[in-house]
């Protein structure tokens, strides 16, 4: 626990001492949100098609955004040290809560720009903030892992999208069609499939823990 | 391994009786006779798959020579099949459903599975001077079996299926004509053991390039 809070701190003291990356990763989301919008050009988009713009922004301003943090490491020749001093699971988890409140703090930029530059108007905010929280987690969950394998391959952002979308498919589905129940009627049926993305979410969690050690220890 | 060697019998029967042997199916006709090199093409895209990712867990639980390469190269034939599987059968969905792509379950399914095995390749081939690349590799491989079976729960939720459940059902029993059924059958044994066949093919080349460097 102990050499968690201290990774974690670390990490956190190094992305507050050049916060370039989360400047450019919030910019990068909301031009994302605003290209949309002005597309539309005002035009309100029927709810299926909302939620399909919201997780796209979100899916990509993930990709952006949650690779630095093993790449990081891997520049700057950090890794060894680390590789060192604390255990891979410590690691793994002190990355994955970094990375969680760095996606949770670009949805909340991201999702009321959307919502007031899109003209939606979420009928269930409940179902729609637990989906966005759960299709959140999700994407951490698996981009964490497939950030220290992109990173190992010498950080490459496209590569990174490519292996993290097959993965991440069954999460961004679910969250599409909840997203857009939100923003239509008050449903509440559709809970079960908030369950199923914190499911899924720990499904991936469980087995990145165990294998995290083969990717972050090298022969 | 000779058993491999058993699809130079198996592979023209298969094709000879997919077109002389096998009848038309009521409705659709002559291009019913897709189903023949469909389906098994299906078959060994999914086998190909799992069979990489079981190398891939014995790579990480025992370790072992060549395993990740062999896993690489199961993933290689499977990449192929996978392809052939949605050109046949968006061929197929042109004359039976009137367009190429419908986002059929089992559509999404062979997409996603095609995703994968190019994510992989992409990630084998972009950690080439990294020692580890087995490991790293093969992580990524058991991290996509795992996330399989909610493509399996969640996908049938969100489309409505087009294909009919002649084949895969919840009774588990192939429910087509007797002669069809034993084309079917031959033509899926005919391409099992080309897989096999080209498996054994490339892990030879493996072992000689291996001798080679030595």
């Amino acid at each position: 626990m102990a050499e968690i809070l201290r990774n974690l701190k670390k990490d956190i003291r190094v992305e507050f001492r050049n916060p370039s990356a989360l400047g450019t990763a919030i910019s990068f989301a909301c031009i994302i949100t605003l290209a949309v919008s002005i597309v539309s050009a005002g035009i309100p988009f029927p709810p299926m098609i909302q939620a399909i713009l919201l997780w796209i922004i979100l899916f990509f301003s993930a990709m952006n955004a949650l690779l630095h943090i093993f790449t990081r490491e891997e520049e700057e020749h950090t890794a060894l040290f680390l590789r060192l001093k604390i255990s891979a699971e410590s690691i793994y988890i002190s990355k994955l809560i970094f990375n969680a409140a760095f996606f949770f703090f670009i949805e909340a930029v991201v999702c009321p720009v959307f919502i007031f530059f899109a003209g939606s108007s979420v009928k269930n905010p409940l179902l729609f903030v637990s989906t966005v929280i759960g299709g959140g987690l999700a994407i951490v969950s698996a981009s964490t892992i497939l950030s220290a394998m992109a990173a190992k391959a010498g950080g490459k952002g496209t590569l990174f999208t490519v292996i993290s979308f097959p993965l991440l498919l069954p999460a961004l589905l679910v969250s599409i069609s909840t997203t857009a129940v939100s923003i239509e009627s008050q449903d509440f049926i559709e809970y079960n499939n908030v369950f199923f993305l914190f499911a899924f979410s720990a499904a991936i969690i469980a087995i990145s823990l165990l294998l995290f050690k083969y990717i972050w220890i090298e022969e | 391994m000779k058993i491999g060697r058993l699809v130079y019998i198996f592979m023209p029967a298969a094709i000879l009786s997919a077109f002389l042997l096998a009848p038309k199916a009521e409705i659709l006709g002559d291009s019913s006779r897709v189903i023949y090199f469909h389906v098994p093409l299906a078959m060994v895209s999914v086998i190909s798959f799992v069979y990489a990712g079981i190398i891939s867990l014995v790579y990480l639980l025992r370790g072992g020579a060549l395993l990740p390469e062999k896993a690489r190269n199961s993933a290689g034939i499977g990449i192929v099949c996978t392809a052939l599987t949605a050109l046949t059968g968006s061929l197929w969905a042109k004359m039976a459903w009137g367009s190429y792509w419908n986002w059929d379950p089992r559509e999404t399914s062979i997409i996603i599975l095609l995703l994968i095995y190019t994510a992989y390749l992409s990630l084998y081939a972009s950690l080439e001077n990294n020692t580890n690349r087995g490991k790293i590799c093969s992580a990524y491989l058991i991290l996509t079996m795992a996330v399989m079976p909610f493509f399996v729960f969640v996908i049938p939720r969100v489309y409505h299926s087009l294909h009919p459940d002649t084949i895969i059902n919840s009774e588990g029993v192939i429910k087509i004509e007797t002669s069809m059924r034993a084309v079917l059958l031959i033509s899926a044994a005919a391409f099992v053991l080309l897989y096999i066949y080209l498996m054994d093919i490339k892990n030879r080349l493996l072992n000689i390039e291996k001798v080679k460097h030595e």
